[in-house]
């Protein structure tokens, strides 16, 4: 691979593709948008393509000469409040995308999906095989993904090479626009309203980077890698971060259908003004979609493995606190084991592990009580 | 610099005026201060830190932030 366009290359994962690419000395293309923060992709010192994902001609034009296309600026609703547009939007970038490609006689495109477009009802870990075979129900964001799945099946079907990335919720540097991070910076302003238990896949955006460019390089076509990282709990992810960071834990936690209700209502009161909540609806969604993710093919055909989770909240913090989003003196303690405070929200003793539903032991817990709809508030703050 | 902000922000261009907060006044955020801090990066082809949109508090700000780097 000598020249590769990065299309979403003034973004979070973009801006980490760049920085893989370039350390292997690949030469890279970038495509820009008049509303790109391009601030820090220019000092990577890219060749600038002016293009939207809709000008098939410019998008030609910028995949021109290149090797690989990574298409790491499919659409992400910011809001889960209109499926059909979501869906729409989501469907029209790949085919926008991949018919460029095609007619640009691109070797081959790297796509950037989500573990979200994975079967949720099956027992045990999911891998890349467990794709749900029907679109998901009550989540935008896995309708839409999944959707935009399928697109990429249909250029493959039309000879386009494609190779598949589903990621998990990526932490790291240089996210930009907050998307998972914005949990973590309301967590550290103690801003966090409420949250919702289940299985959540940390990935170190780097590592999905270098899984990214991995497979450019050694994928067969149409080969799809699960990212998921490192595999918790919602609950357990806050107590470390609590524990690490010397925070009160976050107070209320919602059962499923009380955090869909207030992630709707959140997303509709913020999106007049363009506003940001702390739990948006499709972190809700992934979330309570709950499997942990088998990433074991990417580690065995990509060699790409999960960095220690660690040092992927310390880099994280950093990247906040230079964007100004937390305060410059948290503490870093590291203990090793949770404050009793935080302990003693726990119900039951019970430990971490997750259930075939992906619910941690607490949530298991509460559900057995029959609690649904009911709101209540845990830890000691 | 007045057209940029204007387009940055989707106001109309006669709304702005010199004297304004781009934060107070004008309801710029951190992602649209990137946005501002891009655009002017881009235009002066030279590269800028983001702690450099932290001197930028207002309109006339911007003006004489390009002034000084254009006179560079």
């Amino acid at each position: 691979m000598k020249r590769a366009l990065v299309i979403g290359a003034t973004g979070f994962l973009g801006l980490n593709v760049v920085d893989a690419l370039q350390a292997r000395g690949v030469a890279v293309r970038a495509t820009w948008r008049k509303k790109s923060i391009t601030v820090f992709a220019q000092k990577r010192r890219p060749e600038w393509r002016l293009a939207e994902l809709d000008d098939l001609a410019a998008m030609e034009d910028a995949m021109r000469g290149c090797d690989v296309v990574f298409f790491a600026a499919g659409h992400y609703p910011r809001y889960s409040l209109d499926a059909r547009a979501a869906i729409e939007r989501g469907r029209a970038d790949v085919r926008s995308v991949c018919t460029a490609a095609m007619r640009a006689e691109v070797p081959r495109v790297v796509y950037t999906s989500s573990i979200g477009t994975l079967d949720g009802s099956v027992e045990g870990p999911v891998n890349e095989d467990d794709r749900t075979p029907e679109p998901p129900v009550q989540s935008v964001y896995r309708a839409t993904k999944w959707a935009m799945e399928e697109e990429v099946d249909v250029a493959l079907a039309r000879g386009l090479d494609v190779v598949t990335i589903l990621p998990g919720a990526c932490l790291g540097p240089w996210d930009v626009r907050l998307g998972t991070t914005g949990v973590l910076v309301a967590l550290l302003n103690h801003a966090l309203p409420w949250w919702v238990d289940g299985v959540v896949n940390v990935a170190d955006v780097r590592d999905v980077a270098n899984a990214h460019v991995a497979a450019a390089e050694m994928a067969p076509r149409g080969a799809r890698y699960c990212f998921g990282g490192h595999a918790t709990t919602m609950r357990t992810l806050f107590e470390e971060l609590c524990a690490r960071w010397a925070l009160p834990f976050p107070a209320e936690e919602l059962d499923v259908r009380s955090a869909r209700e207030r992630a709707d209502a959140e997303e509709r009161e913020a999106a007049p003004r363009r506003g940001r909540v702390p739990m948006p609806r499709e972190l809700v969604d992934l979330v309570t979609w709950g499997r942990r993710v088998d990433s074991s093919r990417a580690a065995l055909e990509l060699g790409v493995v999960a960095r220690d989770h660690g040092t992927t909240l310390e880099d994280a913090q950093r990247w906040l606190e230079r964007m100004g989003h937390v305060p410059k003196t948290l503490p870093n303690t590291m203990p090793t084991t949770v404050p009793e405070t935080m302990r003693a929200s726990r119900a039951e003793g019970a430990s971490d592990e997750v259930d075939e539903r992906g619910r941690s032991s607490a949530t298991r817990a509460r559900d057995d009580r029959g609690a649904v709809g009911d709101r209540r508030r845990v830890g000691a703050g | 610099m007045r057209e940029t902000i204007a387009e940055l922000l989707e106001i109309d261009v006669a709304s702005v005026r010199g004297e304004q907060l781009l934060r107070e006044d004008l309801g710029m955020d951190s992602l649209t201060s990137l946005e501002l801090l891009s655009t002017l990066s881009r235009e002066m082809k030279v590269d800028l830190e983001m702690e450099d949109a932290m001197e930028i508090v207002t309109v006339d700000d911007t003006v004489r932030f390009v002034e000084r780097h254009l006179a560079c």
